[in-house]
């Protein structure tokens, strides 16, 4: 494949252009491009439970409303008025009847309906299409065990398509820890901050960047994690196999670990009794039960474009917002069991914060490297200079099998490895995709391969 | 001209007067400030709900 | 009475002008020194609200996810990371002045008529300037209770109120 734009997305020599991180004009082309057709994620229902909830979210650079209406349905609206464009609502959250602008008036229902149009029968004669005008609505919505995503393209494919097999891993951080499906919640407080970087920076890193244990030295020589030790647990760790695991079609990727069959959970959170014994029994139901997930254990993974998961120590969503090319808002989310012990909830809650976040330990560090390397890379001569993306190029496995069980898409073996850069690479192929594709016939090579061997 | 009336937080049931002359009771406040749901007085059992402009209502009867 | 009461402000106002420059000064040591063992340090993330919503403004301590809320345990990680010499966020480490304002005392509890314990309501304003022309400035409010311990006095709860909604520093690496 030559890459998007002849050569800046190089996959087969491996080398990435500067480029993609501070060219304005790329920049501009993704909002079309990339976030105007991919599935975003905007909120937990846990945060809009009652009919008149709603949650100020974004897709891209826009702002957009999630609300339950009266009936009980979920909703995500573009945050502007139909009229002249104004926000229709300005809080972070609440509950309302109606979304009313504030410049001519106009209403609108929890279902987006325009309701209200001030001197409809004297001024518009009665003559304006109402209906045309309601909040503009996404053209796909999915609820998924909690998680709301949305997409602005009717002809996208399904979510859970969408996902394809990376579903396991976004099951990872939603289903409880002792296996149940969906128990996940939020805790209350959504974290928004502006980095100094293009989006991109925080997406490679949360694809995999098994590389960069270096940079967060300092956490481990400290010992901020939930048993006073390094930044996490790694008893469990240390036996699993560690593997990279890209979907290339998809454009999904991520860190994860591999138990062994029959493998016992291991000491972890030995910094409050009740938890780590809270944890182990978790664990030892989590084994009891089918499926592959029993064998998984979480780790950092990126769903494309822009949204990346961490299931374990800590659990965390964050979705990196473009502001500009050189400026991304992070959100972020943590979650629990809803039925986790309040202890659990606070044990962890306070080391989430101290690990993730701009106060975060861990996340400071990371988001020094991405403001430099991106300020490093708008020079004119250092532009010159593409990225070297080759780590263990040609060395993913298809097919992956070990003690049982399987893993799809390209697979690379860290445990002896280390590092590789796979990750990166699958998540810029398809980047590269999008930003070349007129439409997403073109983005979805498995309903081809899918309708070829139907024909068979 | 009558000044202005500030019908955020008016509660249900209260009784309006609008520039038209005609009186509304406030069925449900969505407490932007801006609308009122109402029916008009003398009500009908069957009368709709209306919406309210704010620049419409002049006075609080009661 | 009034005269005591003032004199007491000055005294409080000089322990946290004292406090801010040894922050400042990068004395994280001495800092830490002054806050109580059993510190509640914490910072509420801010959320716009309709008119007269008090409640939901504030995220609340140990319930909700905030930006700082936490001990003296987890702040003297903090301090030890940034001692590494390799917490890359604060290396090379941000120059800073904390700037403090508008001390009031709120509460005064007297034991043998000696003040032992005050509530003090500060105003912050913190310059913050990293590696070439990073530069954030962070204002808001200070609630603290201050206990009395020999001649001078210790920390022994802090609440930051940031005049933020979204925050606009890349990182919170340093002190309120």
């Amino acid at each position: 494949m030559s890459g998007y734009r002849a050569g800046m997305v190089d996959l087969a020599s491996g080398l990435i252009s500067r480029e993609i991180f501070v060219n304005e004009e790329i920049y501009a082309a993704e909002q079309e491009r990339v976030f105007a057709r991919s599935w975003l994620f905007i909120g937990h229902e846990s945060q809009i439970p009652n009919p008149g909830d709603f949650f100020s979210s974004r897709m891209g650079e826009e702002s957009v409303i999630l609300c339950r209406d009266r009936a009980g349905s979920v909703h995500v609206f573009l945050n502007s008025c139909r009229h002249r464009g104004m926000k229709v609502c300005r809080y972070d959250d609440g509950n309302t009847t109606v979304f009313t602008c504030p410049y001519h008036g106009w209403s609108y229902g929890t279902d987006g309906r325009l309701a209200g149009v001030p001197f409809f029968r004297e001024a518009y004669h009665s003559e304006l299409d109402r209906a045309k005008y309601g909040l503009v609505e996404v053209a796909q919505l999915c609820c998924y065990k909690g998680t709301v995503w949305a997409n602005w393209d009717a002809a996208a494919p399904p979510f859970l398509e969408y996902l394809g097999e990376f579903r396991r891993f976004l099951d990872l951080i939603l289903d409880g820890w002792d296996g149940r499906e969906g128990q996940a919640e939020l805790i209350g407080g959504v974290q928004k901050w502006l980095i100094p970087c293009n989006w991109k920076w925080p997406a490679e890193n949360f694809s995999g960047d098994t590389y960069h244990n270096i940079s967060h030295r300092s956490v481990d020589l400290v010992g901020a994690g939930p048993s006073g030790r390094s930044r996490r647990d790694y008893s469990e760790l240390n036996v699993a196999r560690r593997l990279h695991v890209a979907l290339p079609d998809r454009g999904h990727q991520t860190i994860t670990y591999m138990l062994p069959k029959d493998h016992q959970p291991q000491p972890a959170y030995q910094n409050s009794p009740e938890v780590a014994e809270y944890f182990r029994h978790c664990e030892a139901e989590r084994r009891k039960r089918p499926g592959i997930n029993s064998r998984m254990i979480g780790a950092p993974g990126e769903i494309f474009p822009n949204i990346a998961l961490l299931p374990r120590q800590p659990r965390t969503l964050a979705v990196w917002h473009p502001v500009s090319a050189h400026q991304t808002e992070v959100w972020r989310f943590f979650f629990v069991d809803r039925d986790a012990p309040q202890a659990v909830k606070n044990f962890l809650r306070d080391y989430y914060i101290r690990y993730s976040g701009p106060a975060g330990m861990t996340e400071q560090d990371d988001m020094e490297n991405w403001n430099y390397a991106h300020a490093a890379s708008r020079g004119t001569i250092a532009r010159r200079y593409p990225y070297t993306y080759e780590m263990g190029m040609g060395h993913a496995v298809e097919n992956y099998e070990w003690d049982g069980l399987q893993m799809p898409g390209r697979v690379v073996d860290l445990t002896k490895a280390m590092a590789s850069e796979e990750p990166m690479r699958n998540l810029y192929r398809r980047w590269a995709q999008f930003m070349e594709a007129e439409s997403w016939d073109a983005l979805m090579p498995w309903r081809q391969t899918a309708r070829a061997r139907a024909a068979e | 001209m009558s000044d202005p009336v500030n019908i955020r937080t008016l509660p249900v049931g209260t009784r309006v007067v609008l520039n038209s002359g005609a009186e509304v009771e406030i069925v449900s406040n969505p407490g932007d400030g801006v609308w009122l749901f109402g029916r008009y007085l003398p009500a009908a059992d069957d009368d709709a709900e209306e919406m309210i402009f704010a620049q419409d209502v002049v006075a609080v009867r009661s | 009475m009034k005269h005591d009461h003032l004199l007491l402000s000055l005294e409080i106002a000089q322990f946290l002008y004292t406090e801010a420059e040894l922050l400042d000064e990068r004395r994280h040591d001495e800092w830490l020194a002054l806050l109580a063992e059993d510190i509640r340090y914490w910072m509420p993330m801010r959320r716009n609200v309709k008119y007269g919503d008090t409640t939901r403004e504030f995220t609340r301590e140990t319930e909700d996810i905030n930006w700082f809320d936490e001990g003296k345990d987890t702040l003297t990680r903090r301090v030890r990371q940034i001692q590494t010499g390799i917490h890359w966020a604060e290396e090379p480490q941000s120059r800073i002045t904390h700037m403090v304002s508008n001390v009031q005392l709120l509460q005064v509890t007297h034991d043998d008529g000696i003040p032992r314990e005050v509530i003090a309501k500060s105003r912050f304003l913190i310059y913050r300037n990293r590696v070439e022309t990073e530069t954030d400035l962070l204002v808001g409010k200070r609630e603290d209770t201050l206990r009395r311990s020999g001649d001078s006095w210790l920390i022994a709860r802090r609440k930051i109120i940031l005049d933020q909604n979204v925050l606009l520093t890349k990182n919170l690496t340093f002190f309120f």
